[in-house]
């Protein structure tokens, strides 16, 4: 392994965008960057609140209306390389609010997330699970060791 | 003095300098490390935040920063890099032959353009993160839609230049009570004082100086519960936001070079041990760092962000302890 | 653009600072607009709307069970409270009685909630604060209620118990759940008691909170605050003690006098104990029987409203029912009507702790965000 997949590997900065889903998943996440039950920061896992410093982007729920720009505006602050994570099922698909089929759809859903943006790896759930997560950063890690 | 002296001499202060990056590239780690097993987690291993985050930072992708003075930005972090470094080395033995830039006045006056990087950093630093954000604020209906419009940069920016009028205060008054106790200006007569009367610490001026000092340096690097310039409640990361990749890397490494730094100032001036390769006593130097990182970790573990309602009365009475020892060391 | 703000620009403001809508303070997405003049707070605009989905208008013509399971993804906070309160306004429309059962554990699954969501609040409110380790101790507390929801639900956020004259049957509980409860009652009364003595006893925090985000009662009234927000500035309401649910119950209702975030904090801490006094009334009287009414019929019914106390406040649902199927649909969350004392809260203070004052009356902007928009069919 050389130096820079070393390197890449052995500290990861994750930020979290929240995209107008149900808190569920943000709050889980969260939760396994802040609960010392799983403590994502012993995995070399930091969560950072900045574009520029961040390696990982894990982007929860439907994406509304007025989060498609500043999602996208947020993935071109990213320098490379980086990472997209589709965390539950909204980010993945929808979710409920775009696939109920009640009588009047709702036009207010933008997503799922690879429209919009590029994914690389999905985390299922509603809610997801602070353990599922921790996977899937490790799941998007290959890309970002890989690169150039 | 001759050749070989001046080539030991360079030797010594490139070693020193050496050791002195090796020394404070653990110094985050350990300090992350620290806090985690106060707070009942595992924590990072202590080599990542101080030495692979930098590495990782240094392979990046090289962007353009959101800012109307692209350059200057991307310089600042090296300038505060090479004024720690100068700091660094005007505490050294080997080039007390400079006089007048080896005195207390050349200390001070270098923390003072670290402090106030940091006020041009939030100055040109835009990020997308506030004013930016693609949002429809401004629309009918909206409150005060003529007003001016800024940055939360520019706050922070507001803030780095009142810490300058009197955040750094405690740490100025600190250095000036071992200046009155050794009666010189120069930090050779300081260092070759304390080889005589043994070291300020050990005295009630340098008890009292010490603490002043401490308090000081907290403020200097902007740790909690003093990093209202970078507070996450309001200003994210503030001046800092906009440095990606290798400059990003360059503020990691000056913040732990930092770090070694105070603390190996606080070893020359209070405990006559300045930072030599040389010498032995470079081991007091390197446990000193490690003692201030481990207090530090802790005080900022159990303490929330101060606002300037908690920061004005704080410093204040840091201050009256400082002119105290100052009182004292005539005594 | 001049013409609508002659009356405002009389005041002395001097920049806005916008943050948002990714914030690390303010982890859910909005936009706050924070008026100020020397960092000090003049004037503030919270705008939501951000996470919009537009669940009323997908739960248009939904059959009712499914609507009711819809309405718990409104909010991954208080998910049972918004599916218990749509299943109430169901079974008020329908007048299908509940089994005994059925009723205790919803409670056990609302006050259990209650727990996680008000740590939550205290959690965040560590972290606007700057003190991530009392963050981390009461992320830590709270795990053991999120493991109990999840033995009880089968899923950590959203355990949709409550269904139409009962609960699922997935939710019963027998000797081994109640023991697990009892236990993790027992360590989070512990816990938390350790803790509030450690938060109220820190000078620093204490300093940090005292005094910061004064509403008044007056004010508290007349922006129609709700729930705990107005419980801190000394008004004695709380609808759980109107209610008929939580009639065999007995509790306080906690109020505190200064309207700042101590207040807003100290309520939330004292009740945690309540809700835990609740849970143990529940378990110890925990009625025998059948957990399901299923002898009901499906009939149309006109608009039927309910309301209950969640932990934010006060929750309104009401529908109609047509042919099995849900209509004219509205849904109030106690958050959108706290928006004003919000942004009354951090007015005059320093934008740090404008930030606290926005958190103390602790919003969730998710379930805010439900605003139809009018549009001809």
């Amino acid at each position: 392994m050389s130096l820079k997949s070393y390197s890449r590997a052995r500290s990861v900065h994750v930020m979290l965008v929240y995209t107008g889903g149900c808190n569920g998943c943000d709050i889980e996440i969260v939760n396994c960057i802040f609960s010392p039950k799983y403590d994502a920061e012993q995995y070399k896992i930091f969560l950072t609140w900045n574009p520029r410093e961040a390696d990982v982007l894990v982007v929860t729920g439907p994406v509304t209306k007025h989060n498609e720009q500043p999602l996208r505006e947020i993935y071109k602050a990213i320098p490379e390389p980086k990472a997209v994570i589709a965390a539950g099922a909204c980010a993945l698909m929808g979710g409920v609010y775009k696939n109920i089929n009640g009588d009047i759809p709702s036009e207010e859903i933008m997503g799922p997330v690879d429209k919009i943006i590029p994914v690389d790896a999905k985390v299922p759930g509603c809610a997801v699970r602070p353990e599922d997560v921790l996977a899937g950063a490790v799941a998007a890690l290959p890309k970002l060791l890989n690169a150039k | 003095m001759s050749i070989a002296d001046s080539l030991i001499a360079f030797i010594a202060v490139i070693g020193t300098l050496i050791l002195a990056f090796f020394v404070s590239a653990w110094l985050p780690g350990i300090e992350r490390r620290f806090q985690a097993r106060i707070q009942q987690r595992i924590g990072p291993p202590i080599s990542t935040p101080g030495i692979m985050a930098p590495l990782k930072f240094f392979f990046k992708e090289v962007i353009n920063p959101n800012s109307p003075m692209p350059g200057l930005y991307n310089v600042l972090p090296i300038i505060g890099l090479i004024i720690t470094i100068s700091l660094l080395m005007i505490t050294m033995p080997q080039l007390y032959v400079l006089a007048a830039f080896t005195s207390v006045i050349a200390l001070v006056g270098l923390l003072k353009v670290e402090e106030i990087i940091y006020m041009f950093m939030g100055s040109l630093s835009q990020s997308v993160l506030s004013l930016k954000m693609p949002f429809p604020d401004i629309v009918k209906g909206a409150k005060h839609p003529g007003v001016r419009r800024s940055f939360v940069e520019e706050l922070s920016s507001m803030r780095a230049f009142r810490l300058i009028a009197f955040g750094s205060f405690p740490i100025y008054i600190a250095i000036f009570v071992t200046v009155a106790i050794a009666k010189s200006i120069y930090i050779s007569d300081i260092v070759s004082y304390q080889q005589i009367h043994g070291p300020i610490l050990f005295s009630l001026a340098g008890i009292l100086g010490a603490i002043v000092f401490f308090i000081g340096f907290m403020i200097l690097l902007n740790e909690y519960p003093f990093a209202i310039l970078k507070t996450k409640a309001d200003v994210i990361e503030g001046p800092l936001l906009e440095y990606a990749a290798k400059y990003r890397a360059y503020v990691y490494i000056s913040r732990g070079f930092l770090i070694f730094v105070l603390a190996s100032i606080f070893s020359t001036l209070f405990l006559g041990i300045p930072p030599n390769i040389l010498s032995w006593t470079i081991l007091i130097n390197i446990a000193v760092t490690l003692v201030f990182t481990m207090i530090m970790a802790t005080v900022s573990t159990f303490s929330p962000i101060f606002t300037f309602k908690q920061f004005y009365p704080l410093v204040a009475g840091v201050s009256m302890i400082g002119i105290l020892a100052i009182i004292a060391s005539f005594l | 653009m001049d013409e609508d703000n002659k009356v405002t620009k009389k005041q002395v403001i001097e920049t806005e600072v916008p943050l948002g809508t990714v914030h690390s303070a303010a982890i859910e997405p909005y936009r706050v607009r924070l008026f100020v003049e020397d960092e000090i707070v003049k004037d503030a605009e919270i705008t939501v709307g951000v996470n919009h989905r537009g669940v009323e208008r997908i739960m248009e013509g939904l059959p009712v069970e499914k609507a009711n399971s819809l309405t718990e993804k409104i909010c991954g906070i208080c998910s049972n409270s918004h599916i218990w309160n749509s299943v109430l306004v169901a079974e008020k429309a329908l007048g299908i009685e509940v089994p005994e059962r059925a009723l205790y554990i919803r409670i056990i699954m609302e006050e259990l909630e209650r727990l996680h969501s008000h740590m939550l609040y205290l959690a965040h409110g560590s972290e606007v604060l700057g003190h991530e380790t009392f963050a981390m101790r009461i992320f830590y507390i709270r795990e053991t209620v999120m493991e109990l929801l999840r033995m009880i639900g089968g899923n950590r956020v959203q355990y949709g118990v409550p269904i139409i004259g009962g609960i699922r049957p997935r939710a019963e509980l027998d000797l081994m759940r109640i023991q697990k409860i009892k236990d993790g009652m027992d360590f989070v009364e512990e816990k938390i008691t350790e803790f509030a003595e450690r938060f109220v006893s820190d000078p620093m925090v204490m300093s940090r909170i005292t005094g910061v985000g004064i509403l008044k009662k007056e004010d508290a009234i007349r922006l129609s605050a709700t729930g705990p927000t107005l419980r801190a500035t000394g008004v004695d309401i709380d609808l759980r003690r109107d209610m008929p649910e939580y009639e065999s119950f007995e509790f306080n209702v906690i109020t505190q006098d200064d309207g700042d975030v101590k207040a807003n904090i100290l309520v939330r801490v004292l009740e945690i104990p309540e809700s835990i006094k609740i849970i143990r009334q529940a378990i110890d009287h925990l009625p025998e029987g059948k957990i399901t009414n299923r002898s009901w019929d499906m009939e149309d019914s006109p608009v039927t409203n309910n309301y209950i106390e969640v932990p934010r406040g006060k929750l309104y649902h009401s529908y109609s029912l047509d042919d099995g199927r849900v209509r004219n649909v509205i849904i109030r969350t106690p958050s959108i009507t706290n928006i004003g004392a919000m942004e009354y809260a951090c007015i005059g203070y320093h934008i740090t702790d404008a930030q606290l004052a926005i958190v103390q009356c602790d919003p969730c902007f998710t379930c805010t965000d439900r605003a139809i928009k009018i549009i001809q069919i």
